[in-house]
């Protein structure tokens, strides 16, 4: 096995691409009692058209399939439901589905290989008929419509309706109410066959583990399959200008709530370790712009129009690229526009005193990252997806200097690239 | 694994918890007060307050500052409800030594930085600075009005409301709207020596310092020294001072601009012995702690109602809440759900395996405690409160040892208080 390291947080990862083309990472913790083990497929809600590499068939999925198969999956053919099964050992199980990626997941401190038979079983063998299939249709129906009264989602997918134009992370993750409707176990299965084989898949485990043995545990319970040749997904082509400037809705919330966003359409398909430094600058600015201990936040807060600190995220993959910056405030296009004014201070030259002080905070919260088994495994998971080594957050900080620092807030940070979206208070008695 | 206490001096006790699973070490203060409609939006107001500044570092940007340079060390504080206290809650987060770029000494800096936020506040004329209260004011009543933005959290608080409506525990922690602009300067200042002087206070440690050193830095500590001793003014609850009937289900309906219907629904458990909190546990697990039980099972896996359905038992109130999110028409039919699985209950409609189940759940959840910082915190600090010890292997062991006939005299003790709907 590969083994990496990063001695300055004193962690190592054992990475190992198995002959079927099953991509095994494992992270050995030895003070803890808990295991974590997450299995991930690269298929997420933007990847709704593809060519089935077998027949060659080119297909068109409705919004909602994979969040929809990741629900299916725990069903069995003999009756049982293996989250049931799972949660009868005591092991607490779960899977998710995020824009680019599905993930199975377990952790435990007990029962650990039980699980994995369980876990390995369920996700290699779907069960998919009719009547299982529209049962799940009143479930998810349900979860959308939580999602409906849930302001945070609202504004999120409002913000990526005034970036996006066509892109598919406009689609929300469960789809609507409509288009599962249309879901079949015919596509539920293409779908399966295409992006659930190994080659597609990631499976991460961290806890106190011998590497080797694990892996050879691992191997032992993966059924043999056909190898396959690459997926081709069909995307648009990337966007260069945003959709619209801004975008609002009105919802029963106290006080309105806002997301100001910055579409990056600086490609940086090619350079890995380039994406990771990126990705910290973005990180060291958005705290300088408007973190807690800045002037902009401080203003903001002491006349009120802040409520708390906003929360600030930048969220990436090959097909989308943007910053989010979100809180409470009852004057959104204030926020926007001061934070504009302090983005032209900053491009003057940052300070380096408050560089130096938030590059050490941006550090802190980096190894932070590393105290818990679920975080470092779901960590790793998404970062591999997206083709980056995690300890490299680490280990290019160094790296990270204020000049280029300053010369991503200059590429990244333009007005012509800014929307705003709100969701305003509609209070009924 | 395990918390050693040390009384400080009476009425404060330092918790030291011996971990080297995190990359963190971290502290904290709680400070208990009975809860009080006449104090709890004062309460609420201060630490608001508190988090402003202190004497040595007199505004948050100044604190941040300072955070930032020890690696991003993190203040954080909050208030809760725990059974009929008020606890405000202050934590600070730092990286352990070992994980520094370069050596430096952070434990100290710590200590000092949450003794002085908590215990040495900014004073000008007998009040707190008059721009923080003001501030905080506005702040804590949006605070406030947003507790309709969860609705799923919302129709907890209020289904809690109803059911302990003129008790201390149906109090929102955050206080009311309309307590605020009666608040003055000389009112938060005198409350705030008050608290101070009767609270109950501990503190937590939890990493790798070593517990001895960290004995000393409180005891030296000058802020410290000067606080005084007390018989610390808090409410010990739990099963045995909280067992009741109930005579009849309340039945509430809100009205709301809402796409899912929240049904919660709140239950009473009226035995006092002393192991029935385990016993409430199981039962609890069975009827809604995870998938394989009879709410999950039936109000979504069968007749695909919800995408939610399960319930929690609050141990300080001795009391479950069960809470399904559905389809608003459907409120009937998932009500009748929800009464036939109490009733299989009841009946011992359960099967030697859903015990076994939800004793594995359970005893994995105790287990998993010792896996987050202020989930050890919590948990250690829940017994102080509650006055009483039990490690984790010992509660494993006392719930492995419930039978089904403990169960079942749970369940013909169950008895619904308050049915709470929130729908459009």
């Amino acid at each position: 096995m590969k083994i990496i390291e990063s001695s300055r947080i004193k962690e190592k990862a054992y990475i190992e691409k198995l002959e079927n083309g099953l991509t095994v990472i494992i992270i050995p913790k030895e003070n803890t009692n808990k295991k974590y083990i997450i299995w991930g497929t690269h298929f997420g809600s933007i990847d709704n058209r593809f060519i089935m590499p077998k027949t060659q068939e080119e297909v068109f999925i409705p919004d909602g399939v994979a969040h929809f198969l990741e629900h299916k999956m725990f069903e069995q053919k003999n009756g049982t439901n293996s989250l049931d099964t799972l949660m009868a050992l005591g092991i607490d199980a779960n899977a998710y589905t995020t824009n680019d990626h599905t993930a199975y997941l377990f952790e435990c401190t007990n029962n650990f290989y039980e699980g994995l038979d369980e876990l390995m079983d369920y996700v290699q063998n779907p069960y998919f008929t009719d009547e299982n299939v529209e049962k799940e249709k009143g479930i998810i129906g349900q979860e959308i419509k939580m999602y409906d009264d849930d302001p945070g989602w609202q504004l999120y997918m409002n913000a990526m309706d005034c970036m996006y134009k066509e892109n598919p992370i406009k689609i929300d993750i469960a789809g609507s109410v409509e288009s599962i409707s249309e879901i079949t176990p015919d596509v539920l299965y293409k779908c399966y066959n295409t992006f659930y084989h190994p080659s597609n898949m990631v499976m991460v485990v961290c806890g106190d583990f011998k590497p080797e043995d694990l892996l050879e545990e691992i191997k032992k319970r993966l059924i043999p399959k056909e190898s396959q040749s690459e997926i081709k997904r069909i995307y648009p082509e990337v966007e260069k200008t945003i959709n619209k400037p801004y975008k609002e809705v009105e919802m029963e919330v106290s006080t309105p709530i806002f997301a100001i966003g910055f579409k990056d359409i600086e490609s940086l398909k090619e350079n890995r370790s380039e994406i990771v430094r990126k990705h910290i600058a973005i990180e060291i600015l958005l705290n300088l712009l408007i973190g807690k201990s800045s002037d902009l936040y401080k203003e903001l807060y002491e006349s009120g129009e802040l409520l708390e600190e906003p929360s600030l995220d930048y969220e990436f993959s090959d097909e989308y690229s943007h910053i989010l910056i979100s809180g409470q405030s009852k004057n959104p296009k204030k926020i926007q526009e001061k934070l504009e004014n302090k983005i032209e201070e900053l491009k003057k030259g940052l300070i380096q005193e408050d560089f130096e002080r938030i590059k050490k905070k941006v550090y802190g919260d980096y190894v932070i990252e590393y105290n818990s088994v679920g975080d470092i495994a779901r960590m790793f998971l998404a970062d591999k997806m997206k083709q980056i080594n995690s300890f490299d957050y680490i280990e290019e900080y160094d790296t990270v200097t204020k000049e280029y620092t300053e010369e991503v807030l200059k590429n990244v940070f333009k007005k012509e690239n800014i929307i705003l979206s709100v969701v305003k208070s509609k209070v009924t008695k | 694994m395990n918390c050693q206490t040390t009384e400080i001096k009476k009425g404060i006790k330092f918790h030291f918890i011996d971990t080297k699973n995190f990359k963190t070490n971290l502290y904290a203060i709680f400070l208990a007060t009975p809860l009080k409609r006449e104090t709890v939006t004062i309460d609420a107001l201060l630490t608001a307050i508190l988090r402003r500044g202190c004497k040595e570092m007199p505004s948050q940007e100044i604190i941040s500052k300072k955070l930032e340079e020890m690696y991003g060390a993190s203040f954080d504080c909050g208030i809760e409800k725990s059974g009929d206290n008020h606890v405000i809650k202050f934590y600070l987060e730092a990286l352990s030594e070992e994980f520094l770029p370069q050596k430096e000494e952070l434990t100290k800096k710590c200590i000092e930085i949450l003794f002085n936020i908590v215990f040495n506040p900014l004073i000008e004329n007998e009040s707190f600075k008059e721009e923080y209260i003001l501030g905080e004011k506005e702040n804590l009543k949006q605070i406030i009005e947003g507790k309709i933005d969860n609705k799923g959290k919302y129709a907890l608080d209020r289904c809690i409301e109803e059911m302990f409506k003129n008790e201390p525990y149906g109090l929102y922690k955050y206080g009311y709207v309309e307590d605020i602009d009666k608040i003055t300067g000389k009112d938060l200042y005198r409350r705030y020596k008050e608290l101070i002087e009767t609270c109950k206070i501990d503190i937590f440690c939890s990493g790798t310092v070593e517990k001895e050193k960290m004995i000393t830095l409180i005891e030296e500590n000058e802020i410290m020294q000067n606080l005084k001793e007390r018989t610390a003014n808090y409410k010990v609850n739990n099963e045995k001072t909280e067992a009741k009937k109930s005579e009849k289900e309340n039945v509430i309906e809100d009205h709301m601009q809402v796409n899912q219907g929240k049904l919660v629904l709140g239950l009473n458990i009226a035995i006092a012995n002393n192991d029935a909190r385990f016993a409430t546990s199981v039962y609890n697990a069975i009827l809604g702690g995870g998938a394989n039980s009879k709410l999950f099972q039936n109000v979504r896996e069968k007749e695909s109602l919800a995408y939610t359905a399960g319930s929690n038992y609050n141990r300080q109130k001795n009391c479950i809440f069960i809470r399904c999110g559905i389809e608003i028409n459907n409120y009937e039919k998932a009500l009748n759900t929800t009464k036939k699985q109490l009733e299989d209950m009841k009946q011992g409609n359960f099967t030697d395996k859903d015990i076994e189940n939800a004793k594995n759940l359970i005893i994995e959840s105790v287990k998993s405690i010792t896996a987050e910082q202020d989930t050890e915190i919590t948990y250690y600090y829940g017994q102080e409160l509650a006055e009483e010890k039990t490690t984790i292997q010992e509660y494993e062991e006392k719930i492995r040892a419930i039978t089904k006939e403990q169960v079942v005299e749970i369940a013909n003790n169950a008895s619904i208080n308050t049915i709470y709907f929130l729908r459009d």
